[in-house]
């Protein structure tokens, strides 16, 4: 029942860190050594963190000591001889014997028995370091509803007066506003992913003496600008683990999952309101029916690895196949609450979660959600008032095909025998064709004897509906596909639940998170502690699958929902800022950070929903203000208050991410190729496709112009990541990454030095110096500086560059401006 | 000086402490810069500068993992099962209903070669492995090892990773984690994959996952035009010379110090011009430790390489076999004396065909057999020359596969998955020899004592406990949770230190 798991009690567990030594005359057994592991053994099953039977618990010193429901002190301090405990615990009560016979849990021996006496007589000891504490499970900041707070006074941007507010408590300030180049530079490389031209640099620094507003125009082109979608984009296939091969055994490609990369592109260039952003990924098909976007969003589903083998090659019959799927619906529940929500769900997979309010039963809830569902390409046009017509199409055929079965199913209980003796006799002959066509005529005629006039009439009619459908279907052009979440009908082991019309396969509560154990059956829901909608889906029994994620991407998107807009606005910090106003973005729980500005990050929250959650309006409300524009330097006197700069009394410098540089060294190249859309570029030979690929990047010619495109459209393979982006640390399409990894390493730099698409770049970056700044060498490496660095060379560096070049050649100079310090950093 | 930037992945608020705070920022290649950083000096094998999780007197220094890819056969290397050989042809009856993954359970099949015994301990081994019969004094058998599922990309990663999903580090991670680097001119954890590509779930069983990047496995190819990735300018790149390069580390270096002068407070930026000069070291340092033409002939003749590469016929063979097996042997022979903490060996590529790794549903004797002659005769070498360098004392050897394979045939030649047992052995670095700790069933089909098996938890405590670490407490905190190599479980088998 809904309200159940809620009847728990949550606790924190304290982590001990010193053993107390009671090592005084008579060996008094120590609660945390002895004592504490003979309850966890035999007793915290029912009497724990997890469950209270008699609202009695042995975690918790006070309930212990002074008992439960009954109106009894369980645990008498010096008297064992009186303490109850001691006599469920012996057996010497047999009906109150505990653990109860029945139980899992093993009886004490009487060693322990002993040991728990000789802990009582001498005054049962209970260190504080040892007690668990009883918490009201919502008392977390994330948890509670998110309410707009007064702006502080001071600045203009309330974001500066919060962040000024805080900084003034340490007596410290914001830094200067940067200088018109760096900002330029910042502005580029964190909203589009790209340098700016030496020529919008100039431009830049010049209209900024004279126009006020210069700096939100550059802000407006560049946020209006289709680059942006290509930039941000990443960051959300990050959370999402997108990849385009399955990972796992064989690894084999997925040929249409870029539609749903495209459809992220595309969603945060036309500013999707978030809200709609997220109901499309989690049920777009039901809540916008007939839209391109309704379908390619549910790439979300289907982002994550996924086992082709325990799919393809064992059936859900088998206790393998089961574990396969149940670890593809984890993923897909992990995705779900994890990318949205910022919450860690998968803890209570086996167990409730120890830190956070969610029970083992909302785990399966949520799985229950996605059981209908397989990984699956699904069929679809752009086209939405083709897509109409083709869901229409659909929608009737499975009317049709249901409606036949009911009545074929009448019949063949009215034949009975002869049926399945014929379809016996159908099965064996299955080598021989026309034998088999022969006896299901035969089959047919039997089946139709059965049948009165008015049926056989409403059979003929259906299957002239059946034919017209299929004959529009064959007039429509060929769908579209893309990788998605969806009811899948296919053979053999991996057939999917499209043969049952799509009904959720039953799930059970799993003991342990062991297939093997299944417990109760559990219906769609979500995290039931969260009190702003009910933590059960009320569905009817009959409602399609469809209805169950549309119920979650309801909860998710509610507005009164405590955790999708604080985790949106803290992503987004994140990414302009380098840290998230919470620094575990993916994780808002008790084992995640708190929150360093609580009030901002709640007054960005309740101002993002207010204002149609618009994404471009939150960046711009956060580039806009001066917090963000800050010059980056360093500051020793806050540097001593503030080490790590978590109150922002300076921006950070950010060191550029494996995509930014990567499309850096494009543009300034010359060579970057900006075609949008479709399947990914691919840097490596497809070797073995027929059984397990194996993708070889070093056989890839590094001067294919083909793989000189933005690196979002990358084809990402999972198993054999591609070794230069990886040695800058891009993200592992096989997790969920809400923060890169950044390091600084000799393979890294091996990689900037001497990988293929470094030394190619070189020369193409040194043919456009030639191309752009004519045969003149000092004018080559000037113009190379400009475009690698946004600035003109000293006096001295241009002496330096020229000597180089002279004696190296400007390929050589190319390649150590690329690896150069200030072309890796932002300011 | 801090590292104080915010896009500096390490969390210092989950931290405990300044020497934690170190280790999370990351010990191992990229951790030297970071020392550096934080004003410590200090190299990862110095005392004082330990993981807080080291708590044991280390006994071993150093490990190699050998990983047969493709679920190698128990019953036919090592663990000896008379009774196959009394019932062979047999129908099969376990007694029980079975969940094979192919179906199909065929007679029982008798072990494809001989056993016989071997050393002080008389420890039966198949005539397929003999070699390693010079060493089983040095070896502790563990017969009674089981897995989660009979999937080879689930069951590769719980050997691998400890997990059976991908997103989570290799153990050598975890051990480059722990231990940090005796080298900074090579990496901590080297990979050495088959020569012909990586098995399932490929790099996934290597990767650092949410550990910091400079843990994960380094690939290197003993043998191949480009062994590293990237060490040296590709192949297309002509015009970069020695004097080009060296002008140009000279230039980079010049430009990017007056960068950081007038940029003070990002160690960053140091880091990177000091990553500059590593990576011209490794540059020097790599070379110099794969270049096998070093060795003298004896133990060039010792591991089986005295010929050097031959063409070979299209079937798989046992001199192609040895002489890939063997080259990695003695490649990670020189890697571990130069400093490497970890390597990890494999032996077959993906579950395609013709076979090409141990996945044998066909024909045991057919790919088993070069296979297992390959390794063993490796293998063998590389035990006896680390003994006679003194090194076995304190390097772990442990030889895994994902799963077992059936005492039946699946109606031919070949044997089904059997993940309900299979047999793991460890060897040197604490390791007490000769010894067989748990014992399969009659068969090779479950464990003798089934309220009692061994699990990859347990063999990954040990390896950590050899390495002076408490696996309890080698964590890291990731999406909420303190992850461990051996998750919530594991206990040391005590039975198998020395």
């Amino acid at each position: 029942m809904a309200g159940d798991s809620l009847s728990f009690c949550y606790v924190s567990l304290i982590i001990l860190t010193s053993l107390v030594s009671a090592a005084l005359g008579a060996p008094t057994p120590d609660f945390v050594t002895e004592v504490r592991p003979i309850f966890e053994r035999h007793c915290l099953n029912c009497h724990g963190p997890d469950r209270q039977k008699s609202g009695y618990r042995l975690d918790v010193r006070e309930i212990a000591l002074k008992g439960g429901d009954k109106e009894e002190r369980p645990i008498l301090p010096h008297d064992s001889k009186r303490s109850p405990l001691i006599r469920y615990v012996s057996g010497d009560d047999v009906e109150m014997s505990m653990p109860p016979l029945k139980s899992k849990s093993p009886p004490l021996t009487r060693a322990e028995v002993a040991t728990l006496r000789a802990w009582i007589d001498a005054g049962a000891a209970w260190p504080e370091s040892a007690n668990a504490k009883v918490i009201a499970p919502l008392d977390w900041w994330s948890l509670k509803p998110v309410a707009k707070p007064t702006v502080p006074v001071g600045g203009q941007n309330p974001i500066d007066a919060f962040i000024s507010q805080k900084l003034a408590e340490k007596h410290l300030k914001l830094s200067p506003q940067a200088e018109a180049r760096t900002l330029c530079r910042r502005l580029y490389f964190d909203l589009i992913g790209l340098p700016p031209s030496p020529q919008e640099m100039d431009q830049f620094e010049q209209s900024l003496v004279q126009d006020s507003t210069a700096y939100e125009k550059l802000v407006d082109k560049l946020l209006a600008s289709p680059r942006y979608g290509e930039r941000w984009a990443r960051y959300w296939l990050d959370l999402v683990h997108y990849g385009d091969t399955h990972g796992y055994d064989k690894d084999k490609p997925r040929p249409n999952a870029w539609p749903y990369r495209d459809y992220v592109i595309r969603a945060l260039n036309e500013d999707k309101p978030y809200a709609r952003f997220v109901q499309e990924q989690l049920a777009g098909d039901v809540l916008f029916p007939n839209t391109r976007d309704g379908i390619e969003g549910l790439g979300f589903i289907a982002a994550g690895p996924w086992d082709f083998i325990g799919h393809a090659e064992v059936s859900e019959s088998k206790v393998d196949g089961k574990i396969a799927r149940h670890l593809d619906r984890d993923d897909m529940v992990g995705n779900a609450i994890g990318t949205f929500c910022s919450t860690t769900i998968q803890c209570a997979q086996c167990h409730n979660h120890k830190f956070d309010p969610i029970s083992q039963e909302d785990y399966y809830c949520l799985q229950a959600v996605f059981a209908a569902l397989d990984r699956t390409d699904r069929k679809y046009y752009r086209d939405d008032s083709l897509n109409a017509r083709f869901q229409e199409l659909n929608r009737r055929q499975t009317e049709t095909d249901t409606a036949l079965a009911v009545i074929d199913e009448q019949l063949k209980a009215k034949a009975g025998k002869r049926y399945i003796a014929l379809s016996k006799m159908i099965d064996a002959a299955s080598k021989t064709p026309s034998q088999t066509q022969e006896l299901a005529h035969e089959r047919e005629s039997m089946l139709l004897s059965f049948a009165d006039d008015s049926v056989k009439k409403k059979r003929v009619d259906l299957k002239l509906e059946k034919t017209r459908i299929d004959t529009e279907l064959h007039k429509l052009p060929a769908p579209s596909l893309v990788y998605a979440g969806g009811v899948h009908t296919g053979n053999g082991a991996f057939a999917g639940t499209g043969a049952n019309g799509g009904k959720p396969r039953p799930i059970y509560l799993l003991a342990r998170g062991q297939v093997t154990l299944p417990g109760k059956e559990v219906h769609p829901g979500a995290i039931s502690a969260l009190s702003f909608a009910p933590g059960r889906f009320s569905l009817p029994p009959a409602a399609d699958e469809s209805e169950r994620r549309a119920a979650l991407a309801r909860w998710v998107t509610d507005e009164h929902n405590p955790l999708t807009w604080r985790s949106i606005v803290n992503r987004v910090w994140q990414y302009h800022f380098g840290r998230g106003l919470v620094s575990t973005s993916n994780d808002f729980g008790r084992m995640g950070a708190m929150p360093t500005h609580a009030e901002l990050l709640d007054w960005l929250a309740v101002d993002f929903r207010e204002n149609g959650g618009s994404l471009k309006r939150l960046h711009k409300q956060i580039v806009m203000s001066l917090t963000y524009q800050q010059s980056s330097a360093g500051n020793p006197k806050a540097e001593l208050m503030d080490t790590s700069n978590t109150l922002l009394w300076r921006q950070n410098r950010r060191k550029l991410e494996a995509e930014a540089l990567h499309d850096a060294v494009l543009a300034v190249s010359g060579a970057l190729d900006l075609t949008m859309g479709g399947p990914g570029w691919q840097d490596f030979v497809l070797e073995h496709p027929e059984h397990s690929p194996h993708y070889e990047y070093d056989k890839a010619d590094p001067r294919d112009a083909k793989t000189w495109r933005r690196s979002i459209y990358r084809f990402i393979v999972r198993s054999q990541m591609q070794p230069f982006m990886t040695a800058l640390d891009c993200a592992d399409p096989s997790m969920r990454v809400d923060k890169r990894n950044e390091s600084i390493s000799p393979a890294q730099a091996l990689a900037l030095l001497n990988n293929g698409f470094m030394v190619t770049q070189s020369v193409e970056f040194a043919t456009r110096a030639e191309r752009e700044f004519g045969p003149s060498l000092p004018a080559q490496v000037d113009g190379a500086f400009r475009l690698a660095l946004g600035r003109s060379p000293s006096s001295v560096e241009r002496d330096r560059l020229n000597l180089f070049a002279r004696e190296q050649g400007m390929p050589n100079l190319c390649r150590v401006l690329f690896n150069l310090n200030e072309f890796i950093f932002v300011d | 000086m801090h590292n104080d930037s915010p896009f500096h992945r390490p969390d210092a608020r989950s931290a405990i402490n300044r020497r934690e705070f170190l280790w999370q920022s990351g010990g191992g290649l990229g951790g030297i810069a970071l020392a550096a950083m934080l004003g410590l000096e200090a190299s990862a094998a110095e005392p004082g500068v330990r993981h807080p999780a080291s708590v044991y007197p280390a006994k071993a220094k150093r490990v190699i993992q050998l990983f047969m890819s493709g679920a190698a056969s128990h019953i036919d290397l090592w663990d000896y099962k008379p009774d196959l050989i009394k019932y062979h042809g047999k129908p099969s009856d376990f007694g029980e209903p079975v969940e094979a993954f192919q179906d199909g359970l065929g007679p029982w099949l008798k072990p494809i070669w001989d056993f016989k015994p071997y050393g002080q301990s008389g420890k039966m081994i198949s005539d397929v492995v003999a070699p390693l019969g010079a060493c089983v004094d040095d070896m502790a058998f563990i017969h009674n090892v089981v897995g989660k599922t009979g999937i080879h990309s689930q069951g590769t990663l719980l050997q691998a990773t400890g997990f059976q999903l991908p997103g989570f580090p290799g153990t050598g991670c975890w051990a480059s984690y722990a231990l940090g680097s005796l080298n900074e001119n090579l990496p901590t954890f080297v990979v050495l994959p088959d020569h012909r590509g990586f098995g399932s779930n490929g790099m996934k069983n290597w990767d650092s996952a949410f550990l910091p990047s400079q843990h994960s496995g380094s690939i290197i190819y003993p043998g191949s035009d480009t062994p590293v990735a990237d060490l040296q300018r590709h192949r297309s790149a002509k015009y970069i010379t020695p004097a080009s390069e060296a002008a140009a580390q000279k230039l980079m270096n010049t430009l990017n110090l007056e960068h950081a002068a007038t940029r003070e407070g990002d160690p960053r930026l140091e880091s990177r011009i000091r990553s500059y000069e590593l990576a011209a070291k490794m540059q020097l340092a790599a070379p110099e430790a794969l270049d096998l033409k070093a060795e003298p002939a004896h133990i060039l003749k010792l591991y089986g390489l005295e010929r050097g590469p031959q063409s070979w016929p299209a079937e798989i063979n046992a001199e192609e076999e040895t002489f890939y097996f063997s080259q990695k042997c003695l490649a990670a022979r020189r890697l571990l004396e130069r400093g490497v903490r970890f390597v990890q060996i494999w032996s077959g590529n993906d579950n395609g065909f013709p076979r090409r790794n141990w996945d044998s549903h066909e024909d045991i004797e057919r790919d088993h057999g070069p296979l297992a002659r390959g390794m063993a005769r490796g293998t063998a070498a590389l035990i006896q020359d680390l003994k006679q360098r003194g090194m076995l004392d304190d390097t772990l050897i442990l030889w895994t596969t994902e799963f077992g394979r059936m005492p039946s045939t699946q109606g031919g030649k070949g044997r089904d998955h059997n993940p309900y047992v299979f047999t793991n052995w460890m060897c040197g670095g604490g390791i007490k020899g000769g010894v067989t700790v748990g014992e399969s069933d009659h068969w090779g089909y479950k464990p003798a004592d089934r309220s009692s098996s061994t699990l990859v938890y347990d063999i990954h405590a040990t390896m950590l406990r050899l390495l002076g670490i408490e696996h309890t407490k080698l964590t890291w905190r990731h999406n909420g949770i303190d992850r461990r190599l051996t998750d919530v479980h594991g206990h040391v088998i005590d039975a198998l230190i020395a």
